[in-house]
């Protein structure tokens, strides 16, 4: 005999409001602008070069900001933000899906050497504190139920052929996501003879998602903006 | 006489080839015997048409009656032969071609030698007459399988299989010969009218061995591995031929001799009928393990006969237990399957054969892509497939459907045994229908879809007209057949009362639409609602077939193929209507989803062992292969791995092997007796003598 | 004579071996090409010991510019060997892998990565760099190759044919990958099948190849670091650990005691929620949903609990050479000590029920059984080791850090299928939670961090990563930059000897199998 819906029921409802405040946890935050006297000596202690000294102020590049906390630790940190509405556009020119999209839209993800921590993250957006399905989304395996194509990882040069291949096979109309740092740009690995340090001049992207990796509240709101949702998560107030 | 006109034609073809020229004596030889076997069919229409008829009446010295009569049967089994040759002849011709001249001859005399001695076969009237038939047919089969291998090696071991069978063909006679004694008559017209006085021991012996041992040529277990075996070393045009054709004349045989007997024995029904049904279930296992496609096809005969054995069965067993109408409409079924296996796998293994001249290959598991490079021979092909895999609009599901439905009638029969055979029956042949589904989905997948599997796959030439012209001919037939069913089984229905007494027609397919029609008035507006008037006025064939009309309420059997046909037709016109006409739609060709890989590679696509292994897997213990498994190592590395699993037929191992080892076992026994000592070969004699004594005093006390 | 001593004797009084310590931690051995088979072989199959990791590093300077470094250890003995032999280029040293079969992969490696070739060896090539892309006769980890582009040529493209042992009529190639499935890890698998059983696997991986030993080259032992973290997001502190511990090494510092207690926390937090994650796809490859869903949960308690006391998910950013970044706060104590509890209640509840659960427990019991003897030959660690009946564990045979004092308890399973491998994952994570509740009230006072000075030189260091066994070897530059780095993974142990798990399972039980090992490619690949 199985008990197993029991014991589902017996849990109650698990999710969580998408519009209230991130838990705590939830996402790992991310540093804020700030003005500051050291600014120019500050903003060499990241790594990435995520941090730049602009007329006294530290302003942050989120797309180059791999989570290295070393802005945050230390004696006189840059202020720190727990949200996780971090997606943005490519470009002007990128838009959502049509409206006829705003409850259903089938994701296809592919991993193009992405560490582990992105794909553990994409792998929890249909726990049950996320359930990503109450939006009408929905993961699939193959690029021809594919609309959005979400893709993590530096495309590292043996997949680049898939990725590019996974595209093609998509109907129109498709979205491109590129999810975190490495994504973006090759993050820590930057561009080398294995990876071609991110999907820029793979295939067209229309929305990033920041982060190393971006949570699973950043995922969603990303895939949410696609198709064509503005709420996201609050900022959690840091007491 | 028609029949005089095509047997001259038929012994002018060969000696046609041998005159000089090439082409022109070629194509007139060819012409003959198209014509011979045209004319056939023809006399085989009108043989339906009329009654019982005598042909030939002669009294020979020591042989005896020599006699030949047309019947209705008799005409509908020349009919579908002729046909048969008729679609298959061109093929033959093209590939006659590649032989010398005078094997051409040959070849053309012994293929028109089977169908003479087929058609003399069937409408033979005494023992004699059926006896010479049945050898020259069975001569010529012979001649025709071991044309072009008679050499070989492994042919070697066909030919004792095929030997086995004519053990069977043997029994057969027996029984015949058991009846005619009895009687003491060797005509069929009295052996069959003294047939209620014998003595139910000696029909029974007679019916078994008539059932099993003609059987055996018809394919029904136990002794049915030679056929495939015969099959996969036929020259390739002769195999529609062979499975089309010849293998109606076990089915001709024992119906003939023991319907009669079955009318008085109920049992010897039943026994046919799970036979046949038993028979199918193993027919299409094999099948499904094959991966040569002329071996698949003829493993699939053995089911389809076994099929149609089974409505023979369930026929005569209601019949004998005063279910006159029920047996008719089972008897019926088993005709029309017949029919329909003649005609979808005539186009089966035309096209197996198309296939072989256009790659070089009939293993499927060396074919794939055929569909981009064949297309005409493919779409045909598919057509087959369908039409086996009784799939509607195609005839397949018209006989198999209909044998299903009666058999599950078996209700109205009280006795609890015969419900216990007819239910297990059911469901055996049920079950066989699910597998022959999944066998002719691989069939035509395996070899026509995908990629090419093999150089041979890639580079297929076209096929030759001689192929898929009458491909196209078959294929419209295997769809009129299908749709036209209310046409055809009144027709049948005729056969069968020449056979049971009784017509089913009026119970199958009755007259809604005439207005003499037999149905009460009451009845036929209680149906109205379900559509049976509907096209009263301007289709040309019957109407809503509905079975067993003998009370008030009928049991609604089966509507109109043809109007269901006109209904799902205009349903798929509908959708697509919807889906495709009424909107603008862009098509986008985007290449086949390979997961990212480079390229899908031949060796990673399906073949037929990978897509029946379930099938294997599930039936291992049936089939219980013998496995071979061999691995090279180099210390922890493993190198290579080696598998191989041989499935042998069940009655291979069971009956066949037993019988082979003590032969051998035997062969060994008097080859240690020969020793050469002259004493011990006097002590052999001696003991000879000494026991052949015994047992004339035994028989004279 | 104890067994440590014993085998130092062995090893002295073997002929023409020059034997000599280092740091205490490690025997040193140089040998010649010809001794190296018979005295690896030897050392397996008499001294019980293991593989640990093979390492090249070129010095083009000298004339015999390869040295190549085999490294063993004795888990009864405690001992660290490594055997050296300095070949040039061009010659070929006797594959070791017949006997060691562990080796085997790091034998394709170096041929794939330095042109190093070995003789004996069956499989040489395609294997790191995929033929059908990559240029024959390119070895990226030489110096002169550049890592910054990609070499102009073409690999066998189209003529690429998948590897094919199996003889078989009607045998096919099934390809799964390198894009399939839901959430997967990208990789090819090949599985050789005459349809329904699978009767080799062909793991071709290699696909997320981000070359981060080569791209380390070069770098500030800073930045490397971010590297050594984030190959393999999912074991980031372990690696980063094992990184920082070679660092600490070469320059001869100790983290503080603090430090070293904080450390094996958070390692054993990190532990945790690996072992839950691995847990929650083993639910959700069976299709027991609310089982995974409950799994989940726990993975996202740990996520969020870790993102409370460490700042990070995936504890990005927390260990530094010399000790820690940041401190852990008295309040972040208490909420880890409060969450403990409430995880350790759920998880048995999750045990519970699906150890009850028998549907569940058919489609994992005798599933992708690993023999003991298997398991030996291919060498694999970490708890797919332990369900083997290989009671192997570097916190108990080469303590580091604090392990020495906080031993943990070792579980070991005999039956090697999915159900032992489940139960492995369950019992660790409950003595890692164990540990972490006895440790966290007794957390040493004083400071996190000492200045660890930047030294040239190399070491080796080791951590029992979630996965298993973790050897990484580090070569500084006087200036503080990484000339070597060598990851030597779990992930490329354990992968090697899956392919024999899978022998005679059944097709719809690849993806299960595949959860109930719970392997991470990007660990692999690198
Ligand atoms: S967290 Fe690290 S990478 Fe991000 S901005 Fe701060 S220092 Fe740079
Ligand atoms: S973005 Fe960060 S977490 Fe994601 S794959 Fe790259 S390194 Fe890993």
């Amino acid at each position: 005999m199985s008990f197993w819906p029991w014991y589902g029921l017996r849990g109650g409802q698990q999710t969580e409001s998408w519009e209230a405040s991130v838990p705590a946890g939830a996402s790992p935050g991310r540093p804020v602008a700030a003005a500051r006297q050291d600014a120019d000596q500050f903003s060499m202690i990241c790594p990435t070069q995520a941090l730049r000294a602009q007329a006294g102020r530290v302003e942050v590049e989120m797309d180059h900001c791999v989570h290295c906390q070393r802005c945050r630790q230390g004696a006189d940190p840059l202020p720190w933000q727990e949200d996780a509405a971090w997606s943005h556009w490519r470009d002007t020119h990128a838009q959502p899906f049509p409206a006829r999209f705003r409850r259903s839209l089938h994701v296809l993800y592919v991993d193009a050497g992405a560490c582990g921590a992105c794909v553990n993250e994409i792998r929890l957006v249909d726990a049950p504190v996320y359930n990503l399905h109450r939006f009408g989304i929905f993961i699939t395996a193959t690029p021809r139920d594919a609309d959005v194509l979400l893709v993590s990882g530096p495309i590292t040069d043996a997949m680049h052929r898939a990725v590019v291949k996974a595209y093609a096979a998509m109907p129109e109309p498709k979205r491109v996501l590129g999810m975190g740092v490495c994504a973006i740009n090759g993050g820590v690995f930057g561009k080398s003879f294995a990876s071609h340090g991110g999907l820029e001049g793979v295939i067209p992207v229309d929305l990033w998602i920041p982060g190393c990796p971006p949570p699973p509240l950043a995922i969603i709101e990303g895939l949410r903006r696609l198709m064509g949702w503005t709420n996201g998560p609050a900022e959690r107030e840091v007491r | 006489m028609l029949y005089v006109a095509a047997y001259l034609l038929a012994f002018l073809a060969p000696l046609l080839v041998l005159l000089p020229g090439r082409r022109a004596t070629a194509l007139l030889a060819w012409l003959s015997m198209e014509a011979a076997a045209v004319l056939l069919a023809l006399q085989g229409v009108l043989a339906m048409g009329n009654g019982k008829l005598p042909l030939i009446q002669l009294q020979l010295p020591v042989i005896g009656a020599f006699t030949f009569a047309q019947t209705p049967l008799a005409g509908l089994l020349i009919l579908i032969t002729a046909v048969v040759f008729a679609m298959a002849l061109p093929f033959v011709a093209h590939d006659a071609n590649a032989y010398p001249r005078g094997r051409q001859a040959l070849f053309c005399a012994v293929v028109l030698l089977t169908l003479l001695g087929m058609t003399g076969f069937f409408l033979a009237n005494s023992v004699a007459a059926f006896l010479f038939c049945w050898e020259i047919a069975a001569l010529s089969i012979w001649a025709i399988i071991t044309f072009e291998t008679r050499q070989s090696k492994p042919v070697a071991a066909g030919l004792l299989t095929l030997a086995l069978s004519e053990i069977g063909s043997l029994a057969g006679l027996a029984g015949l010969l058991l009846l005619a004694a009895g009687a003491h008559n060797d005509r069929f017209g009295p052996i069959i009218a003294a047939i209620p006085t014998l003595s139910p021991s000696l029909l029974l012996a007679a019916g078994l061995l008539a059932f099993f041992g003609f059987g055996m040529k018809a394919g029904v277990i136990p002794l049915n591995v030679w056929l495939p075996e015969a099959h996969g070393t036929a020259p390739r045009s002769t195999s529609p031929i062979l499975s089309g054709a010849t293998l109606n004349l076990g089915l001709y045989a024992f119906l003939r001799i023991d319907a009669p007997i079955a009318l008085h024995m109920p049992h010897l029904g039943l026994i046919i009928l799970s036979t046949g049904a038993l028979t199918a279930l193993i027919g299409i296992l094999y099948a499904l393990v094959e991966r040569d496609m002329k071996r698949l096809l003829a493993q699939s005969s053995v089911e389809n006969m076994g099929i149609a054995t089974a409505g023979i069965g369930a026929g005569l067993t209601f019949t004998a237990y005063g279910y006159p109408l029920l047996g008719g409409a089972s008897l019926v079924a088993g005709l029309y399957h017949m029919i329909n296996h003649s005609s979808f796998k005539t186009l089966l293994f035309l096209g197996a054969g198309g296939i072989d001249a256009a790659t070089g290959t009939h293993n499927l598991d060396a074919l794939g892509g055929l569909m981009k490079r064949l297309p005409v021979l493919s779409s045909l092909f598919v057509v087959g497939a369908l039409a086996i895999a009784a799939l509607p609009p195609f005839n397949g599901f018209v006989s198999e459907w209909l044998l299903l439905e009666s058999l599950l009638r078996v209700v109205e029969i009280p006795e609890v045994p015969v419900r216990i055979t007819f239910a297990l029956s059911g469901a055996l042949l049920a079950l066989t229908s699910g597998l022959a589904l999944t066998c002719f989905i691989m069939l035509p997948g395996m070899a026509l879809l995908g990629l090419p599997r093999s150089a041979a796959a890639r580079t297929a030439r076209p096929a030759p007209l001689a192929v898929t012209l009458p491909m196209a001919l078959l294929a419209l037939l295997c769809l009129l057949l299908g749709v036209g069913a209310t046409a055809v089984i009144p027709v049948l229905g005729r056969i069968a009362e020449g056979i049971l007494g009784s017509n089913p027609t009026a119970s199958l397919v009755p007259d809604f639409f005439s207005t003499s029609s037999s149905i009460p008035t009451a009845v036929r507006h209680a149906l109205a609602p379900l559509g049976t008037e509907i096209g009263a006025s301007w289709l040309p064939l019957r109407g809503l077939a509905v079975m067993h009309l003998n009370s008030s309420a009928p049991v609604v059997y089966a509507m109109s193929t043809l109007l269901t046909m006109l209904v799902l037709l205009s349903l798929l016109g509908i959708v697509w209507l919807l889906v495709r006409g009424l909107r603008q739609r862009r098509v986008t060709r985007a290449t086949l989803w390979d997961a990212g890989l480079l390229r899908l590679r031949p060796e990673m696509t399906y073949t037929a062992s990978t897509f029946a292994a379930p099938v294997r897997v599930v039936f291992r213990s049936f089939l219980r292969p013998s496995v071979q498994s061999t691995e090279d190592r180099q210390g922890a590395f493993l190198l290579n791995l080696r598998h191989s699993e041989v499935i042998n037929n069940i009655s291979e191992r069971l009956i066949i092997g037993p019988i082979r080892s003590a032969a051998t076992a035997i062969a060994a026994l008097l080859a240690r007796m020969h020793h050469g000592k002259i004493n011990t070969y006097a002590a052999y004699i001696l003991a000879a003598m000494v026991l052949a004594l015994l047992f004339l005093i035994a028989a004279n006390s | 004579m104890s067994e440590a001593t014993g085998l130092r004797h062995w090893l002295q009084s073997y002929p023409a071996l020059s034997l000599s310590e280092v740091d205490g931690y490690c025997l040193r051995l140089v040998c010649t090409p010809e001794q190296l088979p018979g005295l690896a072989r030897e050392l397996v199959e008499h001294w019980q010991a293991e593989f640990a990791t093979l390492l090249v590093e070129e010095h083009p300077d000298r004339a015999l510019s390869f040295t190549v470094r085999y490294y063993f250890y004795a888990p009864r003995q405690h001992h660290l060997l490594e055997l050296r032999i300095a070949v040039a280029p061009g010659t070929e040293l006797p594959a070791i892998s017949d006997a060691v079969h562990a080796a085997d992969w790091h034998e394709r490696e170096a041929w794939d990565l330095y042109g190093l070739r070995f003789t004996g060896h069956p499989f040489l090539g395609d294997f790191v760099l995929h033929d059908e892309d990559w240029p024959e006769g390119v070895d990226p980890m030489l110096h002169r190759f550049s890592a910054r582009q990609r070499p102009a040529g073409e690999g066998s493209g189209e003529h690429w044919q998948p590897p094919q042992l199996l003889e078989e009529e009607g045998a096919i190639v099934f390809p799964v990958g390198p894009i399939w499935g839901d959430y997967n890890e990208s990789g090819l698998w090949l599985l050789e099948t005459p349809g329904e059983q699978i009767r080799y696997l062909h793991t071709r991986l290699f696909y997320k190849y981000r070359a981060v030993e080569k791209i380390a080259e070069g770098q500030a032992v800073d930045q490397a670091f971010l590297l050594s973290e984030r190959f393999a997001g999912a074991a980031a502190l372990a690696h980063s650990w094992a990184y920082c511990q070679a660092v600490e090494r070469i320059a001869g510092c100790t983290a503080p005691r603090r430090a070293e207690q904080l450390r094996i926390l958070f390692a054993e937090l990190e532990r945790a929620r690996h072992h839950c994650a691995n847990i929650a796809e083993i639910c959700g490859s069976t299709a027991l949903s609310v089982a995974k869903a409950m799994a989940q949960n726990l993975v996202e308690d740990w996520l969020r609990l870790s993102a409370q006391v460490a700042g990070h998910r995936y504890l990005f950013g927390l260990l530094c050479p010399g000790g820690l970044r940041q401190d852990l706060h008295a309040e972040q104590r208490n909420l880890w000590i409060a969450a403990l509890a409430r995880l350790r209640r759920d998880l048995l509840a999750l045990r519970e029920h699906l150890e009850t659960s028998s549907s569940f427990l058919d489609r994992i019991e005798e599933m992708g059984t690993l023999t003991a003897d298997f398991a030996k030959t291919f060498g694999v660690v970490g708890p797919i080791a332990r369900a083997s009946g290989r009671a192997l564990d570097l916190r108990r045979h080469l303590p580091y850090g604090a392990y020495s004092e906080w031993e943990p308890e070792i579980p070991t399973e005999e039956q090697g299928d999915g159900y032992a491998r489940l139960r492995i994952f369950f019992a660790e994570t409950l003595i890692s939670i164990g540990l972490m509740e006895e440790m966290l009230t007794q957390i040493a006072d004083g400071p996190i961090r000492t200045e660890c000075p930047i030294r040239a030189g190399h070491a080796l260091a080791w951590v029992e990563a979630p996965s298993g066994a973790t050897f990484h070897w580090l070569r500084l530059a006087e200036d503080g930059s990484v000339l070597r780095l060598r990851l030597g993974t779990p992930g490329f142990r354990n992968w090697h000897a899956f392919e024999r798990a899978i022998q005679g399972a059944a097709f719809q039980d690849f993806p299960i199998i595949l959860a109930t090992w719970g392997l991470s490619v990007a660990e692999n690949d690198r």
